[in-house]
C-alpha cells in the first residue's frame, strides 16, 4: 500500500512550478472558462487576449512581450483561490479576473496580501466596500449605475410602479439590492419582486407573475442568456410595458438569441460596442473579426484591463508590482494618452470606476444610443 | 479488456474482506508515512502547492465519510456536500460571529451532521439504492437553497468571508505551511479514528450489511442501528472536512455545496476504490490535485481530466485501489481472487 504514497508524491511532485522566461513579462487571468461563468469568463479572456496581441505586435511592454496565461476557476472559489495562488506563486505582474463576484470574494485576500494589483470584471457593489486597496474594477459598480437607472425610469419612462426580475446570483442579487432603495427613494413602488434561477430555461411563469403586476415598466436584470430567454418568453405573454435594464440587457448576445422579442428593451449600458465612440466600434470590428462573434461588455472588460495595465506601467517606467497598484489608485487615463482604455477612465481610490455611460433601446435588433451621461464627477 | 475487467470485479469483493485484516496493519504505517511526507512536502512548493494539497486532504475527509456510507454500509447518498455545507456554515457562523474557538465549532460541526445524519438516515431504513439516491438529492436541494436564500443567516450569494483560522497552544496557524500542517495532522487522526472502526466489529458489521444485509441480520446483526450509525458518521466525516473547508479557503457561499459537487465526491470514492481505506485519498487526489495538475494543457484540461477518469472505470471498476491490490497481488504471485473461485 506503500505504493499509494508513491502515485501521491509523483503527482505532487507536478504540481512544483514550471520556471518564467526572462525576457517576457508574465500576466496571469484567473477567469470563469468553465461553470455557470463560463460565457462572461470567455468573453474576458478574448478581450484579454486581443489587447495582448495589439499590445505584442506593436513592441511589448517597456520592450518585453506579454505572456499571457489563463487559468479556469470553474467558477467555484476554492479553485479560484487556488489559482489566484498559483497566478502569485509563479510572479505575475497583476492578476486578471475573475468576473463572478463570490470567486473575486475568495481571492481578492490573496492578491491584497501580496500587494498585487488584481482587476477583476465583477460589478457587485459589496467588492469595493471592503477596504482593499489592491482591487480594480474594469466597470462601473451596481452601486453607481442604479441610481442612474432609477432617474430613468422616473424622469424618462414616467414609471410610477415597477416589476423587478433579477436572476438570484451575486450578480442579480447585488443588482437587485441596490435597485430597490434607489426606487423606493425616487418614489416609484415596486409592484413585484421576481427571483430567478441560473440557467433558467423556461420564464413563462416568471413573465405571467409580471404580467399580473401590472406594473408601469419591467426592470430585467438577468445574465446575457436568461435576458433573451426571459424577452421571448415575455412577448410570447403578451407582456406589452417597457422592459429596462442595465447592461446585460442590451448586450449583444441577447439581441441576437432573442431575435424580434428584444426590440423595445431599453436601459443603461456602461460598456458596449454600439456606444456612439468611435473606439468602442473599432474595438467591436476587431473582436468581431478574431474571435467571429460580436463582444459583450465582458470582452471590453478585459481589453481594458490589460490597458490599464499597459498606461500604469508606462506611467512607472518599471515593473514594480506594488507600484502599479499605487500608479493606478486615483489615475484618471485618458483615451488621447492611452488609445486602448477606449474612453476616459477614472479610477477611485476604493478601486471603483467613473466613467460615462449611455441610455439605449434597441431598435430593429440594433442598439442605439440615445443619450450619454457624465461622469458622476466630472 | 473488458471481460477479464468485470470479472475481476465480481471476484474482488469477496475477496477484499479476507485481504483486509492482511492489509490493516500497512494501511496504518502508509497513514502514518503519509502523514509524515505531507507535512514536509510543501517545502519548496510555495503558497499554492501548499493550498492544493491542503485542499486535497479536507476533501479526502468528506470522501472519507462517504466512502463508509457507500464503500462499506453500502448506501449511495447524494447529500455528502450538502453535509459538508453544513459543517463549513456551521463553522464560519459561530467563528465569525460568536468568537467561539475553531475546536469548539468543528466538534459542534461534527454533532450536528451526525444528528442530521441520523435524522435523514431514518427513511434510509425504509428506502435502498436508487430511492435512498433521491431522498438524500432532495435533501441536498433542500439544505443548498437555505443556504442561497436565507441571506440574513448564511449571506446568501455574497457569501462569508474573512473566516479565521484556528490557533494551536497560542501559535497562530494563518500561514499556508503552519495551516497545512494543522491540516495534515487532523486529517491523520480522523483516518486513524475510521481505521480503527473498520476493524472494530462495527466495521465488520458494516461490510456484512454491504455484502448481504439478510444474511447479515440472520446473524444477530441489528441492520437498523448499524444503517444509521454508518450514515450518520459517514455524515460527521463531511462536517468535519467543512469546519476545515471553511478557514481554508477563508471564505464559502453555497457553490461548493452544490448537488454538482455531491456527485464529484461519489466520483472521487468510485474512481478512488469504494471500500478501500486509502481509497478516498486516491480519489481526492484525482478529483483535486489531478485538474490542477492538468492545467498545462491549457483549455483542454476539463475534456483530459474527464477522460482519464472515465477510461480509469472502464479498465477498473474498482478504481484506483481495486488496480493497484491487483498489481501488488500480481507482483507478488499472489492472486487469491483467481483461486478462491
Amino acid at each position: 500500500m506503500k505504493s499509494h504514497w508513491i502515485v501521491a508524491a509523483a503527482l505532487s511532485a507536478g504540481i512544483a512550478l514550471p520556471a518564467s522566461a526572462q525576457d517576457k513579462v508574465k500576466l496571469i487571468n484567473v477567469v470563469e472558462l468553465s461553470g455557470a461563468g463560463a460565457t462572461a469568463g470567455t468573453n474576458f479572456k478574448n478581450g484579454i487576449d486581443l489587447a495582448v496581441a495589439e499590445i505584442n505586435a506593436k513592441g511589448g511592454l517597456l520592450g518585453k512581450q506579454i505572456e499571457i496565461i489563463h487559468y479556469d476557476t470553474q467558477t467555484n472559489p476554492g479553485n479560484t483561490r487556488a489559482a489566484v495562488q498559483r497566478a502569485i506563486d509563479e510572479g505575475t505582474y497583476a492578476v486578471l479576473g475573475p468576473v463572478f463576484s463570490g470567486p473575486i470574494g475568495a481571492s481578492m485576500q490573496i492578491a491584497q496580501r501580496a500587494e498585487i494589483a488584481q482587476i477583476v470584471g465583477g460589478e457587485a457593489a459589496g467588492l469595493t466596500k471592503q477596504g482593499n486597496p489592491y482591487l480594480f474594477r474594469t466597470s462601473l459598480s451596481q452601486a453607481a449605475a442604479m441610481p442612474k437607472i432609477a432617474n430613468y425610469l422616473k424622469n424618462t419612462v414616467k414609471a410610477n410602479s415597477v416589476a423587478v426580475v433579477w436572476v438570484n446570483n451575486d450578480f442579480g442579487k447585488g443588482g437587485r439590492d441596490a435597485i430597490i432603495p434607489e426606487l423606493e427613494k425616487a418614489g416609484i413602488k415596486v409592484a413585484a419582486d421576481v427571483s430567478t434561477e441560473q440557467g433558467q430555461a423556461d420564464f413563462s411563469a416568471d413573465a405571467i407573475k409580471i404580467k399580473n403586476a401590472n406594473a408601469d415598466a419591467v426592470f430585467v436584470y438577468l445574465n446575457e442568456e436568461e435576458s433573451a430567454r426571459f424577452l421571448r418568453a415575455a412577448k410570447q405573454q403578451g407582456v406589452n410595458k417597457p422592459m429596462v435594464g442595465e447592461t446585460t440587457l442590451l448586450g449583444a448576445k441577447v439581441i441576437e438569441l432573442a431575435g424580434d422579442a428584444a426590440n423595445g428593451a431599453k436601459g443603461h449600458v456602461g460598456l458596449s460596442i454600439d456606444a456612439p465612440i468611435p473606439a468602442f466600434q473599432e474595438f467591436g470590428k476587431k473582436f468581431q473579426t478574431k474571435y467571429n462573434y460580436a463582444s459583450d461588455h465582458n470582452g471590453m472588460k478585459g481589453y481594458m484591463g490589460v490597458y490599464m495595465i499597459k498606461w500604469a506601467t508606462e506611467k512607472q517606467k518599471k515593473f514594480d508590482k506594488k507600484g502599479l497598484a499605487d500608479t493606478l489608485r486615483g489615475a484618471t487615463i485618458k483615451p488621447s494618452e492611452e488609445p486602448g482604455i477606449l474612453m476616459e477612465t477614472t479610477i477611485e481610490p476604493n478601486g471603483d470606476l467613473d466613467r460615462v455611460s449611455f441610455i439605449a433601446e434597441v431598435i430593429d435588433g440594433k442598439q442605439v444610443i440615445n443619450a450619454t451621461l457624465p461622469k458622476i464627477k466630472p | 479488456m473488458t471481460a477479464p475487467a468485470s470479472r475481476a470485479a465480481v471476484q474482488a469483493a469477496p475477496a477484499r474482506s479476507p485481504a483486509l485484516g492482511g492489509f490493516a496493519d500497512g494501511t496504518l504505517i502508509a497513514l502514518a508515512i503519509g502523514a509524515v511526507i505531507l507535512w514536509f512536502a510543501p517545502s519548496g512548493m510555495g503558497r499554492y502547492g501548499t493550498y492544493v494539497l491542503s485542499l486535497w486532504l479536507v476533501m479526502a475527509i468528506a470522501v472519507m465519510g462517504l466512502n463508509l456510507t457507500l464503500g462499506y454500509a453500502g448506501l449511495k447518498s447524494l447529500a455528502q456536500a450538502a453535509f459538508m455545507g453544513i459543517g463549513a456554515y456551521i463553522t464560519a457562523l459561530l467563528t465569525t460571529k460568536t468568537g467561539i474557538s475553531w475546536y469548539a465549532a468543528f466538534a459542534i460541526s461534527g454533532i450536528v451532521t451526525f444528528a442530521v445524519g441520523l435524522l435523514l438516515g431514518f427513511p434510509a431504513l425504509r428506502v435502498k439504492a436508487h430511492y435512498l439516491a433521491f431522498v438524500t438529492l432532495a435533501f441536498s436541494t433542500l439544505v443548498w437553497l437555505v443556504m442561497r436564500n436565507e441571506q440574513w443567516l448564511t449571506g446568501g450569494v455574497f457569501g462569508l468571508s474573512n473566516i479565521p483560522r484556528p490557533s494551536l497552544f497560542g501559535f497562530k496557524l494563518d500561514g499556508a505551511l503552519a495551516f497545512h500542517r494543522f491540516v495534515v495532522v487532523v486529517t491523520f487522526l480522523l483516518a486513524v479514528l475510521l481505521w480503527w472502526m473498520i476493524r472494530s466489529p462495527w466495521g465488520r458489521a458494516f461490510t456484512a450489511l454491504r455484502e448481504n444485509p439478510i444474511r447479515a441480520a440472520s446473524l444477530g446483526i441489528d441492520t437498523r442501528t448499524y444503517t444509521l450509525l454508518a450514515f450518520a458518521i459517514g455524515s460527521a466525516y463531511a462536517g468535519f472536512a467543512g469546519a476545515l473547508y471553511a478557514p481554508l479557503v477563508e471564505f464559502i457561499d453555497p457553490s461548493p455545496f452544490s448537488l454538482s459537487q455531491s456527485f464529484f465526491l461519489l466520483l472521487m470514492v468510485v474512481a478512488g476504490g469504494a471500500g478501500y481505506l486509502l481509497g478516498p485519498f486516491i480519489g481526492a487526489l484525482l478529483g483535486v490535485v489531478l485538474p490542477e495538475w492538468l492545467r498545462f494543457a491549457g483549455s483542454l484540461y476539463l475534456i483530459i481530466f474527464a477522460a482519464i477518469v472515465m477510461l480509469l472505470l472502464i479498465a477498473c471498476p474498482q478504481g484506483m485501489s481495486g488496480l493497484i491490490e491487483r498489481g501488488w497481488a500480481w507482483i507478488t504471485g499472489r492472486n487469491k481472487a483467481g483461486g478462491s473461485r
